[in-house]
């Protein structure tokens, strides 16, 4: 089955020029002019490779990449305009498997894909393993929009709050200590700042538990942690 | 300590933070403990920490030494003796004073040394003229007063340090952004370039006749969009820094503007320009540099309002010709419009259409090297204006 390739950028050319090749090599091909659009395209569509360039409106490709990691393990490979080291950095950092500086030629953009194509591992199929969304009992989250949801009703998450909650997200049924909290989430200087954590957590609970005080999705184990239980089946 | 004086206490505390500059800060301080601690002059004097060397920067002449002048006591050898000593210095006359004469020349003079940060870095000194003694209240609110003062000090360093730390932050910031979007821009036609060029260089795949064509169409416009934006780019590096030259002489715009209309027209064949026109007064003005504008303004508007007829009224004022310029196009939301103007900056959403963000920056230089004035206004639907306020000058 051929394999199916999005490309992300938001000047036209662009695009015209990397179907164009890319077609010749037998790949099929989507498009998405910004990045929203393209995590529309992803939950849509079965997507073997994302070509992705960073600037663009809306959501940028460092954005983009950032939020497809946090439930796709799809070969990511970041077209940036800049060529500064930093920027390949942070891309690669946020999870992109490779990066093209514009400009580039059109064989050695084919001889990337073929490269990190090679290299994909299969797609996991696991709890969250490719799955936009997460589901956990009146809990929902939409995370190629960081959108979250009790019931009906759309939560307004801080930043932190986000992030402490895919800690969760991402391992159901695993306690996770305070420590491997505020060291994943606020970094490791902030590792012994538990009252941090617990207000936090509170914080958390009153919005996303239907009586805060007998919670059902972060779950105090005294002593050991915090853990947000598997839902049974 | 009772109630009256810890409210006291508070509300000079109050005052004196509340006051921004140091300085008024310092007199605040002064006036609102005067009831209690009486004094005639008071000085603050700073070591300049590169060569050691003490200034005054801060004195009040309150009392009898107001008309005193110069020739009053300032209390220099004590500010010095403070310093030295690192402590407090109390210098009075043991024998009692005599209220006739020579007031000015029995001074009681009381020191400190200031610390600012963990630096001994100055001192304080209180002058009282022909008495009474200082008494260890007196002595324990001057005491107050220094220590405060030192504060209001340390508080001004660091508004200093932090002012010249957010405009060297700021110029940074500014040549960040100006490096980072002149290469992107740049980078962006390469990249067109490189990639297609490359893509028709590709031996293990053939391009059909159409393609082909295509993409060698598209080589060639981002080679004119790269010649455009260096030669843009001079011409706003040159307004930037005023080394363009404008050749001023009596011109005339309406006739000017039918000159650039023409010329346009010549090269578009569907440009359709209705002229409604007032007869303007001569100006002092650049033809070429106001021709330049003109042909901006005609650019744009095939771009971005492509088949809408372009409307273009000119009348005149007292002092001023004012030329109106709208096309029929979509418009621009008006959450861009304040930023259309900044050099570089173009409308999101308008890729399609090259363009190097300089052109309407250029404008508005030129138009301002004239003492002129261009602003837009626009509406969704209904189309884009351009208006231009050129003043007419009384000596031509």
């Amino acid at each position: 089955m051929p394999k199916r390739i999005l490309i992300v950028d938001d000047e036209p050319r662009y695009l015209r020029l990397l179907e164009a090749n890319l077609r010749t090599e037998g790949y099929e091909v989507s498009t998405a002019q910004d990045g929203m659009q393209a995590l529309d395209v992803f939950s849509t569509q079965p997507i073997d490779l994302v070509l992705l360039d960073v600037m663009m409106p809306r959501l940028d490709g460092f954005g983009v990449c950032q939020r497809l990691r946090e439930f796709s393990t799809v070969p990511i490979v970041i077209l940036t305009a800049r060529g500064e080291e930093q920027d390949r950095v942070r891309g690669l950092d946020l999870g992109a498997d490779d990066y093209l500086v514009k400009p580039f030629s059109a064989t050695e953009l084919l001889a990337r894909v073929r490269a990190v194509l090679r290299r994909a591992r299969p797609p996991v199929e696991t709890a969250t393993g490719q799955a936009r969304f997460f589901i956990h009992g009146d809990l929902k989250i939409d995370f190629a929009r960081a959108e979250v949801w009790r019931g009906e009703d759309p939560v307004s998450l801080s930043a932190t709050e986000y992030r402490l909650l895919l800690q969760f997200t991402h391992h159901v049924g695993k306690i996770l200590t305070s420590e491997d909290l505020l060291g994943s989430v606020w970094g490791a200087e902030y590792k012994n700042d538990k009252e941090i954590l617990w207000v936090s957590i509170a914080r958390l609970r009153q919005k996303l538990e239907n009586d805060p005080h007998a919670p059902s999705h972060i779950v105090t184990r005294s002593g050991l942690g915090y853990l947000m239980p598997p839902i049974e089946e | 300590m009772d109630l009256h004086t810890l409210s006291t206490l508070h509300s000079i505390f109050r005052e004196v933070q509340q006051k921004q500059d140091w300085k008024v800060a310092l007199d605040t301080l002064f006036v609102s403990l005067r009831d209690t601690f009486v004094f005639d002059n008071v000085a603050v004097f700073l070591e300049n920490p590169k060569d050691k060397s003490r200034e005054v920067v801060y004195a009040r002449a309150v009392g009898r030494g107001k008309t005193a002048e110069a020739d009053a006591v300032w209390g220099d050898s004590v500010a010095s003796e403070a310093i030295a000593r690192d402590t407090m210095v109390l210098s009075q006359p043991a024998q009692p004073l005599k209220k006739t004469t020579g007031r000015l020349n029995l001074a009681c003079l009381l020191g400190f040394p200031l610390h600012i940060g963990a630096k001994l870095s100055g001192a304080l000194v209180f002058v009282r003229f022909g008495g009474p003694q200082y008494t260890p209240l007196h002595i324990e609110l001057a005491s107050l007063q220094a220590f405060w003062a030192a504060a209001l000090i340390e508080r001004r360093d660091l508004q200093q340090a932090r002012a010249e730390l957010d405009s060297v932050q700021r110029q940074m910031r500014l040549q960040d952004d100006f490096v980072s979007t002149i290469s992107h821009e740049l980078r962006t036609p390469l990249g067109f370039i490189k990639g297609y060029s490359t893509s028709l260089l590709r031996e293990d795949t053939t391009w059909d006749e159409a393609t082909r064509r295509e993409f060698l169409n598209i080589i060639d416009e981002e080679a004119d969009r790269l010649t455009r934006l260096i030669e843009d780019m001079l011409e706003s590096a040159r307004l930037q820094s005023k080394t363009l030259q404008f050749k001023f002489s009596p011109i005339r715009v309406d006739a000017l503007m039918r000159d650039v209309a023409t010329r346009i027209g010549a090269r578009h064949a569907g440009l359709k320009v209705n002229f409604d026109f007032q007869p303007l007064p001569p100006i002092r003005g650049d033809g070429t540099r106001m021709a330049q504008v003109f042909e901006n303004l005609f650019n744009n508007a095939l771009k971005y309002a492509p088949n809408s007829e372009i409307r273009i009224v000119t009348e005149a004022t007292d002092d001023k010709v004012r030329i109106v310029f709208a096309d029929g196009g979509e418009g621009i939301s008006a959450e861009y419009l304040p930023f259309i103007f900044e050099r570089f900056y173009r409308v999101p959403g308008e890729r399609t259409v090259t363009g190097t963000g300089l052109g309407l920056y250029i404008c508005k230089q030129i138009v301002m090297a004239h003492h002129g004035n261009i602003w837009v206004e626009s509406v969704l639907g209904e189309g884009t204006t351009f208006v231009i306020e050129l003043p007419v000058s009384s000596t031509l």
